[in-house]
């Protein structure tokens, strides 16, 4: 296959390339649902499903399997799990969130401790390395991106409608309790498939810094899009230059480029000699 | 019941009752509303409209007794969702950072009538442009919603509703935030929808005055059904004295509260 005749750094940036785009893609709409703190806290879930899934590995030797179906799998229940709290308790709606942080964060520590891997391998999934994506790894990337990038063909105009305001959705005849289950999908998946390229303590900040950026220059949902898309892009690509050249850890590299590019937009109205008034 | 025999009924309300947290809300509720009417719906702050326009969109399903009829369908069965638009009290109550132009806002409005894969075609983008301009909002198709202000938002949701060609128009006091000469202009819009389109409308309005020369039935609530009639009726009934002087009262308030 493809990702088979590609070199170790191939790989790292065509996985990075590709993270690029859907991280902020996804971020783009959690930002619209006002629920971009959800993606932090199921990362942490995500670690560990991971920590779950390098344990199982060591168990069960035998069997090759790709700890990041794992850390997907716990990600998806995890948000399901914020999901039915957000509902259930509406009014505490806040609580959610961190109540399934620091039960993830908790358990990973438990199970790293079980574990007997090597600090490098906790390493890379905590910050991202971009450099041990594995054919595997990289094939995971693919897939993943492939269902999100469907899910938004198809359900792009719902999602919106969803986000924007949810009472209206249900006048027209949308099943809100299925666009908020495709969410879930959707954090999930971005979450596990970023692991590799910027590590799950960063995710968050991929997720929503190029967001953040584009909101100062978007003035339509569309444009939203395209701009965190143009600058996820950026953010990832000079990342990974700059961590190549300076031998810097990509991860924390990305996220840097990311802070640098929100500041410079945060910067950019005033820059323009106040040409757009009133656009702060 | 039979689905055709009340062909000509867009709402049938039957014994309803509901509360909140064991605090009645309304009770023993029951009207008919025929297809084409022009219905006001009034009453005081927390007599319980908006509670009794959301049951009837299905957007409360507590519902203690009762039954709910739409087109001649038990709400719970009820899917044409695309017959019915709506314009909720809190029509701004929208995440005012998002980043949507007044033309996304209203496309919108046309999202549940569109099935999977499909995107907006020309024929689509006219019938946004001419539910702007009917609202007077045409030249506004490309702003941020974010950037009006509260009246302008109120025209584009309005504007939304509209879009899809709904056979049966709720609005939950819409005219709040929108100023006088708007005003009689949105109720002029409302009559032409009513008359030329054979919209049925039903209006939830604090300015009575105002509102019982357009309709043609009037719904008076605070918590049970108090008057329900034609507006010649309520006209020349006590009730409509009585609301007119609360409810000026009322009016005047809310348009404190929004400067
Ligand atoms: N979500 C809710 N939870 C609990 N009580 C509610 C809720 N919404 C409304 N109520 C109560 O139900 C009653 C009816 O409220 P409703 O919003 O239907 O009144 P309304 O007639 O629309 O008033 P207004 O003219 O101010 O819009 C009020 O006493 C209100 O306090
Ligand atoms: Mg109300």
């Amino acid at each position: 296959m493809f990702e088979l005749s590609l070199s170790f750094i191939e790989r790292g940036i065509v996985a990075a390339m590709i993270v690029g785009v859907i991280a902020p893609l996804v971020g783009a709409m959690l930002f619209v649902r006002r629920s971009s703190v959800v993606s932090e806290s199921l990362s942490h879930v995500t670690l560990t499903g991971v920590s779950a899934g390098v344990l199982l590995a060591q168990v069960m030797e035998t069997i090759p399997m790709n700890p990041l179906y794992i850390g997907f799998g716990f990600a998806l229940v995890g948000s399901l799990l914020i999901e039915k709290l957000r509902q259930t308790f509406h009014h505490f709606q806040d609580l959610a969130a961190p109540m399934i942080l620091s039960a993830g964060i908790g358990l990973s520590a438990v199970l790293m401790s079980i574990s007997t891997a090597g600090y490098n391998e906790w390493y890379d999934y905590l910050f991202g390395s971009i450099i041990s994506v594995s054919p595997s790894d990289l094939r995971f990337i693919m897939i993943t991106a492939f269902i999100v990038l469907l899910i938004f063909y198809f359900f792009q105009k719902e999602l919106i409608i969803v986000s924007f305001d949810e009472e209206f959705a249900k006048v027209s005849g949308v099943s809100t309790k299925g666009m908020n289950f495709l969410f879930s999908i959707l954090v999930a998946l971005v979450i596990s498939m970023s692991m590799k390229v910027v590590g799950i303590l960063l995710v968050g900040a991929l997720i929503s810094l190029p967001v953040a950026a584009s909101l100062k220059v978007a003035r339509s949902f569309r444009q939203l899009l395209v701009w965190s898309v143009i600058l996820g892009e950026v953010a990832v690509m000079s990342g990974v230059y700059f961590s190549y050249h300076y031998s810097i850890a990509p991860g924390g590299m990305i996220v840097v480029m990311s802070v640098l590019l929100l500041l410079l937009f945060l910067l950019l109205p005033s820059l323009m000699h106040r040409k757009q008034e009133g656009s702060s | 019941m039979k689905e055709n025999d009340c062909i000509d009924e867009v709402v049938r309300v039957k014994d309803v009752f509901f509360q909140y947290h064991g605090q009645p809300v309304l009770e023993n509720i029951a009207f008919v509303i025929k297809k084409g009417s022009f219905t006001g719906l009034v009453g005081p702050n927390g007599s319980g409209k908006s509670t009794l326009i959301k049951l009837i969109l299905g957007l409360l399903n507590r519902r203690e007794r009762g039954e709910i009829y739409l087109f001649g369908t038990p709400l719970e069965k009820f899917k044409q969702w695309s017959k019915i638009g709506y314009v909720s009290q809190k029509a701004n109550s929208f995440n005012s950072g998002f980043p949507a132009t007044v033309f996304e806002v209203v496309a919108m409005g046309l999202y549940g009538k569109m099935g999977l894969f499909r995107f907006l075609r020309k024929g689509e983008k006219e019938k946004i442009d001419e539910a702007l301009n009917t609202v007077g909002m045409l030249p506004f198709k490309k702003r941020p919603i974010g950037e009006l202000s509260g009246g302008q938002q109120q025209r584009v949701f309005i504007a939304r509703a509209l879009v899809s060609e709904p056979e049966f128009l709720i609005l939950d006091e819409p005219t709040v935030g929108v100023d006088a000469a708007s005003v009689k202009k949105f109720y002029q819009l409302l009559l032409k929808l009513n008359q030329e389109k054979n919209i049925t409308l039903l209006l939830v309005t604090h300015d009575i005055g105002v509102m019982t020369r357009y309709v043609t039935d009037v719904l008076c609530l605070n918590k049970t059904l108090h008057f329900h009639g034609t507006a010649q009726d309520f006209e020349t009934s006590d009730l409509s004295s009585v609301y007119k002087h609360d409810v000026q009262l009322v009016t005047h308030e809310h348009g404190g509260f929004h400067t």
